[in-house]
């Protein structure tokens, strides 16, 4: 399907992103015994649009497209209900969270940057290294697989070590985790 | 009253959460803004470049004679090169165009017309600006690449980490709060978009990541695999190459190979040519085709000198790994469904770029209400975003009225607006900057229509020139609508005579 076929298809997505977020707000909205089961039908609408895509737009593409095309329909429901506060009014207290106070040595500091950095990325690349020789399959299944679980597992190791306030224990698993996949995959090679 | 769905998450980890998510999102917040920027200014590079060029007319399919006149031309005028990259026209540019890889000095670019014959220079320096501000942010390639690349796991960091911090993520699911408390409504803004945007923002993350790092993870790979052999790894994903042979020899047989293509299992038209070592014994022919309307770009297929296949089939489609391959580009830049695809990508970019912004402003909103505001802070960061939607439409404005270099414009707006950091109180700067944005945005095509009045071949150019202006006539609305809107607050604040 091109052109003004994959035009009229993202139009039916946003309308049922539309309806589903119509569900999904009047849920969030109501507090009664109807909410699971306006929730399960918002939900089941964005799920069963983001598959239908699939046949529709292509097995591979389809989905993508739902992804991008969904959130906007949810997103335009949001900012049609926008709740404009008058300046002049006291704001309510506010029920959010204080980011924690650390102590600020210096050296944790820096441990902290070098984990999230190099250190991190070093370990992310441990995991994916033995996930691309380990794994069963071709090798250019395996070596993508392997480079995307760079990124995901550098960025999740980042989040961890600038969120643990154990500082010496994300450091002990992050060298754990180097020392084991770098010397698993020298174990084996590559075939 | 129902019980809530979501767990109680113990609020020391939530708070444990929120101060490496602050952290990282304040040392990064400047090159996840401009990177996210760029990026929704990229996925309409293909029509920008139209617009920038808008006197070539639209070309459909081109044919073998047709790519190898225009290669012959493309030789024939700017001498040996090492390569030749040839993009064929596609409905999303309707134009061939010629990358000439010289050994030595400048590499030429050319555009042809539909018959084959070289028109002239692509004469696109601002589109090609903006795209390599995007993809290396004009520093040294490897490097470039690399920081964009770690920039992408600096925001996949954040969404994971974002997520873990916002425990009210049902709670607040619709919550949009405009006006009152500056740190509510930031973070209103921050959090809806964040977390319904979450599939696509994570899409764009780690594609955008592997596309960065991909250079390293390789070589890494192939420094413990293949003993440093980065082109082994590299062979994994690439049809055969010919040997090489530097003897003179014809230019390689572009009609032979395009005859082969059916039998091969093309299942679509060629969208790209490229040559290597044209005029040489050892030259080749790679062939990139494939029926539009997938997320693949296309299977590769390459051919030796005189248009013989090297391989039986193509190469692109057989296994999984090389399908995410031929995809991650597409998928990044939004280049796999038309343009409906391509305004959701531009919608959801543009909300990820907010998201970075509005980041910011709940740090600093958060500092002023607990006393300790930064006013220097709030002044640069205000700057530092409204400096984009100024150095943007200024570059493409010196470039069209006086040929200026797009990065060296870029560079000197962007400072000029840091600058009036230290100029301008918080709430002028937040008129002024966008103001100007505005103005520029609207000037732009003026000028741009005026320049090439009667000259305009290619139909995209109306369609880009009104988009532009809509752009900059909204947020002149909306930089209006805001002033008026704090007037009477201004007017309620003055001191009584």
């Amino acid at each position: 399907m091109t052109g003004p076929g994959v035009a009229l298809a993202c139009a039916l997505l946003l309308a049922a992103g539309l309806g589903a977020g119509w569900l999904l707000r009047t849920a969030w909205r109501r507090r009664d015994a109807n909410r699971p089961l306006l929730m399960l039908a918002g939900w089941g609408v964005l799920i069963a649009a983001s598959l239908a895509a699939a046949p529709v737009l292509g097995q591979a593409r389809g989905p993508f497209i739902a992804f991008a095309v969904l959130p906007i329909a949810v997103l335009a429901l949001i900012a049609a209900g926008v709740q404009i506060r008058d300046p002049r009014k006291r704001a309510p207290r506010e029920a959010a969270l204080e980011p924690s106070e650390r102590a600020s040595k210096t050296w944790r500091g820096w441990l902290r940057a070098l984990l999230a950095g190099p250190i991190g990325g070093v370990a992310a690349m441990g995991v994916a290294l033995a996930w691309t020789i380990w794994a069963p399959g071709p090798p250019q299944t395996r070596m993508v697989v392997g480079g995307l679980l760079v990124p995901v597992l550098w960025g999740g190791a980042m989040a961890w070590t600038l969120a643990d306030d154990k500082i010496l224990r994300a450091t002990a698993v992050l060298a754990g985790v180097t020392v084991v996949t770098f010397t698993a995959s020298i174990l084996k090679g590559f075939s | 009253m129902s019980k809530p769905i979501w767990p109680r998450i113990p609020s020391g980890f939530v708070r444990a959460v929120l101060a490496g998510h602050s952290a990282l999102g304040l040392a990064f917040a400047a090159l996840i803004y401009l990177v996210c920027f760029s990026g929704t200014v990229a996925v309409y590079a293909n029509e920008l470049h139209r617009w920038e060029r808008p006197d070539v007319p639209v070309a459909g399919p081109a044919s073998a004679t047709v790519v190898q006149a225009a290669a012959a031309e493309a030789l024939a005028v700017h001498g040996k090169a090492e390569h030749l990259f040839i993009n064929l026209p596609t409905p999303d540019l309707p134009r061939l165009t010629i990358y000439v890889d010289k050994e030595k000095g400048e590499d030429p670019r050319v555009v042809a017309g539909a018959d084959g014959h070289l028109i002239g220079p692509q004469g696109t320096a601002w589109t090609d600006f903006m795209a390599r501000l995007h993809i290396d942010l004009h520093l040294p390639q490897t490097w470039g690449i690399f920081i964009v690349g770690l920039t992408g796991v600096t925001l996949l960091s954040s969404l994971i980490s974002g997520l873990f911090a916002h425990p009210r993520v049902f709670r607040d699911a619709f919550h949009l709060r405009w006006g009152g408390s500056k740190r509510l409504q930031e973070a209103d803004l921050h959090n809806r978009i964040g977390v319904w945007g979450l599939p696509f923002h994570v899409m764009i993350s780690l594609t955008g990541a592997f596309l960065g790092l991909t250079t390293i993870i390789v070589g890494i790979l192939a420094l413990a695999v293949f003993k440093g052999d980065v082109n082994k790894a590299y062979e994994l994903f690439l049809p055969p190459q010919p040997i090489d042979d530097p003897r003179p020899a014809p230019l390689p047989d572009i009609k032979t190979a395009f005859s082969h293509l059916p039998r091969m299992g093309a299942d679509g038209p060629p969208t790209y040519v490229g040559l290597e070592h044209p005029g040489e014994r050892g030259g080749a022919i790679l062939i990139v085709a494939g029926p539009e309307g997938r997320l693949s770009r296309g299977d590769n297929y390459t051919f030796d000198a005189a248009g013989q296949p090297l391989s039986e089939q193509g190469i692109g489609s057989e296994t999984v790994g090389a399908q995410i391959i031929q995809a991650v580009s597409q998928l990044h830049f939004g280049w796999f469904g038309g343009w409906a695809v391509k305004l959701a990508y531009a919608i959801l970019g543009a909300g990820i770029t907010i998201v970075t912004s509005s980041g910011v402003a709940i740090w600093l909103a958060r500092r002023r209400a607990k006393g300790r505001p930064a006013p220097r802070w709030e002044r640069i960061w205000i700057a530092a975003v409204w400096s984009q939607p100024i150095a943007y439409p200024l570059s493409a404005l010196a470039a069209l009225l006086a040929g200026a270099p797009p990065l060296a414009v870029w560079a000197l707006a962007t400072l000029a607006a840091l600058a009036t950091a230290a100029a301008f109180e918080t709430e002028r700067l937040s008129r002024v900057l966008p103001l100007t944005g505005g103005l520029l945005l609207v000037i732009l095509p003026l000028a741009h229509a005026l320049v090439w009045r009667g000259r305009v071949a290619d139909p995209m150019a109306w369609f880009v020139e009104t988009a532009i202006l809509a752009l900059g006539l909204g947020l002149l609305a909306s930089v209006l609508v805001t002033s008026l809107a704090a007037r009477p607050r201004l007017l309620a604040v003055q001191p009584a005579e």
